[in-house]
């Protein structure tokens, strides 16, 4: 009887022993769970253009230099110090951080050249204009990377070194096989990739289309333990698990249920005020280096003249679309580099009918077109100066001005955009003018407009600038206006010409500065855009499951944020 | 089934002489059928709500002149700004932007009324029309056309609607009731073709036929005066469907996007996020979506009852 209990004993105390193991596993493992807006297209770095993608993408393969969420320079991240400028050679030294491929093999200085000549030759579109001014990549050892330039260029450091590297292991035999086919770059972004290897904090672990994409923590990422630009690294969670809500709704829910931890998508203004209400759920708001703007044909009336887009300008009501249609998350644009680029921006630009009334915005709208030769079947104001409903406008020649639109994307894309249009238009008509908002496919449109140039006006925005002004010359070179060049709009200005290939080539950054000034002023003055808002980034956590979430531009979502945020209940916090 | 020129077989009198008073013969008609509708509870009901929604459409003009902030689609408040709940200033509230949200809902009255009964009257003028042609003409002609109606018959509105709106853009309201209509026609000429079928073998049109008159005077002086009182029947219920549809795509942002309806408004307290935060916003053009199309399928039951003296109640004569 004795021996029985004893043995009963024996195997209760065995099963709570396991039992506590078990709960003690389950505790110390960390599943950072994430909601997407939608499903990533790709693994394939090269392919990938959607932000969903890239906020997979962006854990896996890293760039040589980040962005320091505080002070937005230049950290090293891959390399292991800031490059060395030799002028008379004019080239850049790297030196590389020790690190290791997810696969546990060593990531070297080959790896660095082998993706520069994989852009190049391959001519990636998303990379190649940062690459196409290199001359060759020199390995002079295994952690030292050299590259030439043919001229100096000023983007190299934001733009060259922020490029992700991928391993030539992975990549050279399958780029080698694509470039014997009819169409190398075809090849190269059909390219299925089923477990990408990369040098971030985390490895890819399994997709389920429709379902999860799991990421795991990847044991050989350099930043462990390391501080980096003031930080130290994690990461500090074992997993990380992507869901995909097909609508912000159900997404919410979600959150507030906790199903979900983190939602890596912004937050309409309407879900606010409840989340706000909530303990549990912390809200962050974050600035975007962004700019919506209005774009105009200058190639055909009745945008070629600069007359009427001033005019347009004048009727704009920045402050009703950023209170309202925005519901005050965003901020208004003067310039086409956004105010918090502050090293970059032009504060000192034409504020058109900003701070002004209704009735004065008309006015000076009414007096701009009446200089330029516009007349009216019956004005927009009187002999009397008081305002009227105006018809017919007629253009300097006297013919009537004919229907136009302005191209938004559809509201189910972009709510703000499409209703920014609708009033738009209402404004647009107060002066008599046959303004029509069209919301349209976000395909179609770009087609239309960059494609075939075949529009009017449009909204578009562009929502994640890069922190160089080099986008501000690739908008508006004449060299650019092309079917589906970047200047969509048609702009052709020789001394903006002039000012651009200077500012590409000027490595002083105080001169480049006076230079990309100048620029924003000939745009503000000619205005083949518009600048109208920029929306601000309104992310939702759990308070009570992980902390240490770090902000910068764009929000949260950054790879910071996932080497530093730390479970809450592990220390008792 | 009669010949509408004939005398009425049940008072023995020539249309239009009713208790010695010359009355036009579809007065004569309409009464009769008024009579019986009057008695029908649903048909009560949802010509009650027919005459609301209808009083809603045509007062929908008046908000704006009251005060330009009522003005459906530019009209905000100049002191509110984001979305607030019912008060004396804003009957239902006010949206995201301060527009007052009943000023929508009479907005998306008339566009529900324009929709339905545009769309409805086109798609029963062609299908009233070619159910005719196919129905009279027969053969090849029939064969073309009923091939044709089932073809289009068997196509998803809502999802070929979605993917020409996806391919040319955001589409004008004419050109959705146009698209609705042309994809509702088939059941409407189908009905007729048989109906058709059934008359054009009778003595009247015999004897129009023997008298000389042409195909295109038989179809529209004598069998379509015979197949209307049907072609508005199904006209109730292709209402019903056109607002369903238009409802649909305004919803998924499909919609005319210079137009307030009912769809639109729940497109905005969707998109903008105040689904479970504004229930007035939501629960109001929800609400009408469903009343409307209520309405005008209780009336078609209604008219229903008018139209098949088969479907009404015995009735007990002293």
């Amino acid at each position: 009887m004795d021996g029985r209990n004893c043995w009963r004993r024996g195997v209760l105390l065995l099963l709570t022993a396991v039992m506590l193991t078990a709960c003690h596993e389950k505790n110390t493992h960390h599943v950072l769970n994430i909601g997407l807006a939608e499903e990533p297209r790709t693994l394939n770095v090269w392919l990938a253009s959607d932000a969903n993608s890239r906020k997979v993408l962006s854990l896996i393969y890293q760039p040589l230099y980040v962005y320091d969420p505080d002070t937005l320079d230049l950290v090293p991240w891959l390399a292991e110090s800031m490059p060395v400028y030799d002028a008379q050679t004019l080239s850049y030294s790297v030196t590389l951080r020790e690190a290791r491929w997810s696969d546990d093999t060593p990531f070297t200085s080959r790896d660095v050249a082998f993706t520069g000549s994989l852009i190049q030759s391959f001519k990636v579109p998303r990379y190649a204009s940062d690459w196409d001014f290199i001359k060759r990549i020199e390995t002079p050892d295994s952690r030292t990377v050299r590259f030439y330039l043919k001229q100096p260029m000023a983007a190299f450091l934001t733009g060259t070194l922020s490029t992700p590297i991928v391993q030539e292991k992975e990549w050279a035999d399958f780029a080698e096989k694509a470039q014997t086919t009819e169409k190398p770059l075809t090849a190269l972004v059909n390219h299925r990739m089923q477990h990408p290897v990369g040098t971030g904090p985390f490895t890819l672990e399994q997709w389920r289309r429709g379902a999860f994409l799991h990421l795991k923590r990847n044991p050989h990422f350099f930043g462990i333990g390391k501080t980096i630009g003031g930080r130290t690294l994690g990461p500090f969670v074992d997993d990380l698990v992507y869901t995909v809500f097909g609508t912000s709704d159900v997404a919410i829910l979600a959150l507030i249920k906790g199903d979900i931890d983190m939602l890596w998508w912004p937050i309409q203004p309407g879900y606010m005020a409840d989340l706000s209400r909530r303990k549990e759920i912390r809200l962050f708001t974050n600035e975007k280096s962004a700019l919506y703007f209005m774009g105009f044909n200058l190639r055909r009336p009745p945008f070629n003249d600069m007359a009427l887009r001033r005019a347009v300008a004048y009727m704009i009501d920045k402050k009703f679309i950023v209170s309202r249609i925005l519901q005050g998350q965003g901020t208004k644009m003067f310039s086409v580099v956004p105010e918090e680029n502050r090293f970059w921006c032009c504060t000192d630009l034409p504020r058109y009918g900003d701070g002004m009334s209704r009735e004065n915005r008309l006015k000076a709208a009414y007096q701009v077109l009446v200089d330029a030769g516009y007349s009216w079947a019956v004005p927009p104001v009187d002999a009397a100066g008081n305002l009227q409903a105006a018809r017919e406008i007629r253009l300097p020649g006297g013919q009537p001005m004919k229907r136009f639109t302005i191209l938004t994307p559809p509201a189910d894309y972009d709510p703000h955009r499409a209703t920014s249009g609708l009033m738009i238009q209402e404004w647009l008509r107060e002066l008599g003018m046959p303004a029509y908002a069209r919301p349209m496919a976000f395909s179609s449109m770009l087609e239309q407009i960059k494609g075939h140039h075949d529009f009017d006006a449009f909204i578009l925005g562009y929502g994640h600038l890069g922190l160089d002004p080099d986008y501000v010359r690739n908008l508006f070179h004449s060299a650019n206006d092309k079917s589906r060049g970047w200047n969509m709009s048609g702009y052709r200005n020789s001394a903006f010409d002039e000012m651009a290939d200077r500012s590409i080539s000027e490595m002083d950054p105080v001169k480049r500065q006076a230079l990309v000034m100048e620029m924003q002023k000939l745009i503000a003055r000619d205005l083949p855009y518009i600048p109208l808002y920029k929306p601000s980034v309104v992310e939702a956590v759990r308070r009570d499951r992980f902390e240490g979430w770090v902000e910068m531009l764009e929000g949260i979502g950054n790879i910071w944020s996932m080497c530093q945020v730390k479970p809450v209940s592990s220390d008792g916090a | 089934m009669t010949d509408a020129n004939l005398p009425s077989p049940k008072t023995g009198t020539t249309p239009g002489m009713a208790a010695g008073r010359a009355l036009p013969h579809w007065v004569d008609r309409f009464l009769g059928g008024w009579r019986v509708y009057r008695k029908n509870t649903i048909g009560r009901i949802g010509m009650a709500l027919l005459v609301l929604f209808a009083l809603m459409a045509t007062t929908s003009f008046i908000p704006q002149w009251v005060d330009p902030m009522y003005h459906p689609m530019t009209g905000v408040d100049p002191q509110i700004s984001y979305s607030t709940g019912p008060s004396l200033r804003h009957w239902l509230g006010t949206d995201f932007i301060g527009r007052d949200i009943f000023s929508q809902l009479l907005a998306g009255a008339r566009i529900a009324f324009m929709v339905g009964i545009s769309s409805a009257l086109i798609s029963i003028l062609f299908g009233t029309t070619i159910g005719m042609v196919a129905g009279y003409a027969g053969k090849h002609t029939d064969l073309i056309l009923m091939r044709l109606a089932d073809m289009i018959m068997v196509m998803p509105t809502l999802l070929v609607v979605l993917l020409l709106s996806a391919l040319f853009g955001q589409l004008n309201i004419w050109i959705i009731v146009l698209m609705i209509a042309l994809f509702r026609w088939p059941g409407v000429a189908r009905v007729i073709r048989s109906q058709t079928l059934s008359l054009r073998h009778r003595p009247f049109i015999e004897a129009a036929r023997v008298a000389g008159a042409s195909h295109l005077r038989i179809i529209f002086r004598h069998i379509l005066p015979n197949v209307m009182p049907l072609a508005l029947l199904y006209m109730t219920f292709r209402v019903t469907s056109a607002i369903i549809i238009e409802a649909a795509l305004a919803f998924l942002g499909f919609g005319d996007p210079g137009t307030v309806s009912w769809g639109m408004m729940l497109q905005w307290v969707w998109k903008t996020g105040h689904m479970f935060q504004a229930p007035y916003w939501m629960l109001p053009p929800g609400i009408c979506i469903s009343l409307i199309t209520m309405a005008f399928y209780m009336t078609g039951r209604a008219m229903d009852d008018v139209l098949d003296p088969r479907l009404r109640e015995e009735e007990t004569t002293p």
